[in-house]
């Protein structure tokens, strides 16, 4: 695939699993949706079974770890009459899960709100382009649909990103259109109606422990399933996750380096045992204020290897990574600093004399710690 | 389903394999039995309980109930301690054993249990295996861990995108099963069963006494096959599917009259029904050998025998259950929120390829629908709501019929004797003059016995308590009991420990002093044995609270042992109780000197119960008599080698000051150096004056009151801090003042106001209050509120 962006869309990363799915795809579809529920699924959670299309096999990989349950949940609330609200912590994957859904479901996942604290209600309804609104007054041409728009006249998924960072009055523009499935636009009177078309739906993430975030109100809660995503539970896991993303990264990046196994097991349990505040020998640990999420651990990785690759003998140093690792937790917190180095002077020492090797380099590389 | 074919010698035998708790299995069960119509059907589970077939399946006697087995191991069978054991056989309405002794009964075949007695599974078990696995409090009978608990499944749910063997189960053998014919239902068990089996390695049967039994029921069966009376007919052994294919050798293969395995005594053993719970039969309830959601299960099973869609029923009915229950005590959720969960189940259902949504749909159906923002204990009201009746709430009842063990009858004869009503589940109340009456006396043991066997029987309103060593001036107790039948299971529970109430007490005394306990424990229990009243226990119990003094080398655990002698030695005369308490005051008194030295540096937390130890000891070592006259001089000596030390405790330094100043070991003067010390140390040093005065007036609060000195040092003391270091200190000084009365408290305030030239009464100032305006101001009130009432 011919790399042009920092980072394609989903649906074009994906394209010919996508493609390989719908041929294969011999189960019920909603209407106006790409694939089967089912087909979405396995999509997201993989299969162990090649498909074959046009003459090669693939293998659709898992794409989302943790929850499968929660995956299905999602696709049945998709395809029923309430919208979509992801919520969780920061660095927990609800983006890639709404991104993952909407280019299985409506082939296309670019198709989103991208909410602030200054996000407008014509951002998400429409606005109009003023040189066509003089020249020819309030018409559909003039009209500038905004994701919303756009997805109820395809009837396709819209995305919501960060809806609670947008004010509570803003966020309520939504209710109306969620329940009636219309959009009303006065300005054109008659055929200002807006129907939605079948496979329109909205899939919002929220953040709910963050700076800067508001309330939602009651009545738009209402409209929406909730679905609380989990931070990764297993430190296992979190290496197979760290150890994937690294290496997609840097083969977006072009950089011919691979992710080492053993050091994504050190970030991983780091990470883990500072989230959880107990170590795998049962120490306790105080926990940082600043969020510990699997996202934050792979940039912290992948930040270390790269400054090895361009600046190093092109492997990751123990000290490089620690020094990224500083940056990324005394973000908020000048005590988190301490607190982490704490955890250096207990669970890493006895570790590292337990298991030598990468173990004891880390404990060393400790000195960066201030 | 195995079919063992008809011989010359033997009937034709037909092994029907069962998970234990199942709507799909017992409906199979039933269906098979119809149609079969065996001479006889054996069920899997110990054959001493025969006796209670015709209990378990008469019309009054109502599921979940539980046969309770004993074993005492008295022979020794099992291990030199030759103690107590106890486990239960959990019966709902849809446990196909229960189906198929309730389908022999409606044919009028013969029914009986195969399996080895309790006592001999045990004795067949290796330590820590199968039923003696220590982990769990109650030992399950029909545990299906071999069933649901191994590699092969752990590969299969991974598969299957399944989470757990639970929802596998219900997936493949409930949802699908019940539309299957029995023949094809009981042929996929058995190939899932003999798949577990194989992948379950030999030993390990083995270890668990697992092919000791089978071994047992294939003796059985075949016993039954050759009856003449059964020879033409059908023999049906209903028995847990992982022992089928192991059964199915045996009787093909064994040898004719093989040797029996059974040596353990028929009258060490007890075997009893007792009603049972759905909270105690869910497996998510801490029991882990239960079956999950029994009450969901539940409502399938009556769903079975009524609708073609069971399980949609049963998911709609606990949508609305919950549903109404949310609304109801959190006040949101709408009927359109039920619809949805309604939809989303239905959904999950279809994309998961089950032909109705289970419980796992349901759950997953209201954790979407009705949990509105982030999942979290704020929010997980609905799913707690859906969990409860998921369980269900039903108790079983027995029969009229129904055998009870001799500690039954014995506690019902003690009810007698003192006048105890237990026909009626209202609650009653006793009063007792425990020391005057000797008859009230032994009403009391009865009722602290019952109290020590967890009935929930009783419980004590008013009285002395001896435990938290409160109230020891009463002469009355004050009960309060109710009977109910949880009190006769409890009662069930305990009858392994003895046929009467004081000899199951008894007993559990004598397991309570095998276990790792200290001083501290040791010397509550003493106390326990004391108020029961089991003089004979006093003696062993007392040796070992001495054992434990000798060994234990907590200083606060000993402190606590210590009070706990003192004060039964205080009571003694009363409770009437010859023990020698002193010799074991003595011992704990001169461990607790010996330990003394290194508690200097306590931390805050400690402080109190050290100043109560130093305390202790203070009354211990000043008793008249030179019993104690070695003891008395080593204390002081370590109390004044303590306060050497720099880094003491302040309050703890304070404290032992106090002592010194008490005793006469130390004049105000040297004292009040100390005290300075502090006050005029680094800033540090004097925020920790606060503790010091906590500490010094705990044991001396009269150094204040000679000569002006003390408050004078307060003074400064308060002088020196600033508003915000106040703040932060008050808690502290509060409760340094709490050790004096108020009259002593208002004659220091009066005695600091003097030092700025005021008298006590300035400090109030309160101005006074005439009494013709008080009386105006009664007079407005009452006319305003009469306003007020008028106008409404």
């Amino acid at each position: 695939m011919e790399q042009k962006f920092i980072k394609p869309p989903v649906e074009v990363r994906y394209r010919e699993e996508l493609e390989a799915l719908k041929a294969n795809d011999t189960g019920n579809r909603p209407e106006n949706w790409q694939m089967s529920p089912r087909a979405v699924r396995t999509f997201i959670l993989g299969s162990s079974k090649p498909l074959v299309c046009g003459g090669k096999e693939y293998i659709i990989e898992k794409k989302y770890f943790g929850n499968d349950a929660l995956v299905e949940r999602c696709i049945v609330t998709l395809a029923g009459n309430r919208g979509l609200m992801l919520v969780g912590e920061p660095g927990t994957a609800k983006t890639m899960l709404s991104e993952l859904l909407s280019a299985a479901v409506s082939g296309v996942s670019t198709n989103t709100i991208q909410g602030t604290a200054g996000t407008t209600e014509d951002m998400i309804k429409y606005s109009w382009n003023y040189a066509l609104l003089l020249a020819k007054g309030p018409s559909r041409e003039a009209l500038v649909p905004s994701p919303l728009y756009v997805g109820m006249e395809k009837g396709i998924l819209t995305r919501f990103e960060e809806i609670t960072r947008t004010p509570a009055e803003i966020q309520d523009s939504l209710i109306s259109v969620l329940s009636d499935k219309v959009l009303n636009v006065p300005e054109l009177g008659d055929e200002g109606f807006l129907f939605a078309r079948p496979g329109f739906n909205v899939i919002g993430t929220a953040n709910t422990r963050d700076k800067g975030v508001n309330e939602m109100s009651s009545a738009l809660k209402r409209r929406f399933n909730f679905e609380t995503v989990m931070p990764v539970r297993e430190a296992s896991m979190e290496k197979r996750i760290i150890v994937n993303e690294v290496n997609r990264l840097a083969e977006e990046s072009h950089i011919s380096v691979q992710a080492d196994e053993d050091v994504a097991e050190i970030l991983a349990s780091t990470y883990h045992e500072l989230r959880e505040g107990v170590s795998s020998h049962g120490h306790r640990i105080d926990k940082p204020s600043s969020v510990m999420s699997t996202a934050e651990a792979v940039s912290v990785y992948y930040q270390a290897m790269i400054t090895g690759y361009y600046y190093g003998d092109g492997t990751l140093s123990m000290d490089s990574l620690v020094q990224t690792l500083v940056g990324a937790v005394s973000k908020e917190n000048k005590d988190d600093l301490e607190k982490v180095r704490g955890y250096f002077n207990t669970v890493i020492r006895d570790k590292s004399s337990k298991e030598g090797g990468l173990w004891k380099e880390y404990y060393e590389a400790r000195k960066w710690l201030k | 389903m195995e079919r063992i074919l008809r011989s010359q010698k033997m009937a034709e035998i037909v092994l029907l394999p069962v998970r234990h708790h199942s709507p799909a299995c017992a409906y199979h069960v039933k269906r098979m039995i119809d149609r079969l119509r065996p001479g006889v059907i054996l069920v899997e589970g110990p054959d001493n309980a025969d006796p209670l077939i015709p209990v378990m399946v008469h019309e009054d006697t109502k599921a979940p109930f539980a046969i309770y087995y004993s074993y005492h191991d008295q022979a020794g069978l099992i291990s030199q301690e030759k103690e107590h054991y106890k486990c239960y056989y959990p019966f709902l309405d849809y446990s196909p054993e229960l189906a198929a002794f309730r389908a022999g009964k409606e044919l009028g075949i013969e029914t009986a249990f195969i399996d080895l007695s309790y006592g001999d599974i045990l004795a067949a078990s290796r330590e820590g295996r199968g039923l003696l696995r220590a982990e769990e409090e109650k030992s399950n009978y029909n545990d299906d861990y071999l069933l649901s608990r191994n590699e092969y499944l752990r590969q299969l749910c991974e598969k299957t995108g399944l989470r757990s063997f639970d929802e596998f189960w219900e997936k493949y053998f409930e949802l699908n099963g019940i539309e299957e014919e029995s023949e094809c239902w009981f042929g996929n068990l058995l190939t899932y069963c003999a798949l577990a089996r194989e992948n379950t390695p030999p030993e390990l049967m083995e270890e668990d006494g697992c092919l000791a039994r089978e071994r047992h029921m294939a003796r059985r069966i075949r016993e039954y096959a050759e009856r003449p009376e059964t020879a033409d007919g059908i023999v049906a052994a209903v028995t847990g599917g992982f022992h089928t294919p192991g059964l199915k050798a045996l009787l093909e293969e064994m040898p004719e009259n093989g040797t029996g395995a059974e040596k353990v005594p028929e009258k060490d053993q007890g075997v009893y029904l007792m009603p049972y719970s759905m909270e105690a039969a869910d497996a998510l309830n801490g029991y882990a050998s239960g079956m999950p959601f029994p009450g969901f299960y539940q409502r399938i099973w009556q769903g079975l025998q009524e609708t073609e869609t069971p399980y949609a029923d049963g998911v709609l009915d606990m949508i609305v259950t919950a549903g109404k229950e949310t609304r109801r005590k959190e006040g949101y959720l709408s009927t359109y929120d039920e619809i949805c969960a309604c939809a989303m189940a239905e959904g999950l259902a279809q994309l998961r390829g089950k032909r109705q949504p289970g419980a796992y749909e349901l759950l997953d159906a209201v954790l979407a629908s009705f949990v509105k923002g982030e999942y979290n204990i704020a929010t997980d009201a609905p799913m707690r709501f859906l969990r409860k009746a998921m369980t269900g709430n039903e108790v079983g009842a027995l029969c009229r019929q129904a055998d009870v063990p001799p500690i039954i009858h014995d506690f019902q004869e003690q009810c007698r004797r003192f006048g105890i009503k237990t026909g009626s589940t209202l609650e009653a109340e006793a009063t007792l003059s425990i020391f005057a009456n000797p008859r009230h006396r032994f009403y009391s043991m009865f009722l602290n016995r019952m109290n020590y066997l967890k009935t929930a029987f009783a419980r004590k309103i008013k009285g002395p308590n001896l435990q938290l060593k409160r109230d020891r001036n009463l002469m009355r107790e004050i009960w309060k009991y109710k009977w109910s039948v949880q009190v006769n299971s409890a009662l069930i529970e305990v009858s392994v420990y003895g046929a009467t109430v004081e000899e199951a007490a008894v007993s559990l005394v004598k397991e309570a002093l095998k276990k790792e306990i200290g001083a501290r424990e040791s010397a509550l229990l003493l106390t326990e044995v004391f108020e029961m009243g089991l003089t004979e226990q006093l003696q062993p119990v007392y040796d070992r609270v001495h054992e434990l003094m000798l060994g234990d080398t907590d200083f606060y655990s000993l402190a606590e042992a210590v009070k706990s002698l003192l004060m039964m030695e205080e009571l003694a005369g009363l409770y009437d109780s010859r023990m020698a308490f002193g010799e074991l005051i003595h011992i704990g008194c001169r461990k607790l000197i010996s330990l003394l030295p290194a508690m200097a540096k306590i931390k805050d937390e400690d402080l109190n119960a050290c100043m109560n130890a130093l305390k202790l000891l203070y009354q211990v070592t000043g008793r008249e008599g030179e019993d104690f006259a070695r003891e008395r001089e080593d204390y002081y000596d370590v109390l004044e080698k303590m306060t050497l030390d720099t880094e003491i405790h302040p309050g703890l330094n304070g404290c032992i000051h106090g002592i010194l100043y008490g005793s006469g070991r130390e004049d105000a003067g040297e004292t009040e150096a100390v005290c300075r010390g502090y006050l005029e140390g680094t800033r540090e040093q004097l925020f920790s004056t606060a503790r010091f005065f906590r500490g010094l007036f705990f044991t001396a609060r009269d150094l204040v009151f000679i000569g002006e000195q003390f408050i004078r040092m307060l003074d400064d003391f308060f002088g020196q801090v600033g508003q915000e270091e106040f703040m932060e200190l008050l808690p502290e000084l509060r409760m340094a003042f709490t050790y004096f009365t108020p009259r002593e408290i208002d004659k220091i305030a009066g005695a600091a106001a003097g030092l700025h030239g005021k008298s006590g009464r300035d400090i109030l100032q309160r101005k006074e209050i005439y009494p013709d305006w008080y009386a105006y101001g009664k007079e407005l009130d009452a006319y305003v509120r009469g306003k007020m009432q008028r106008k409404g």
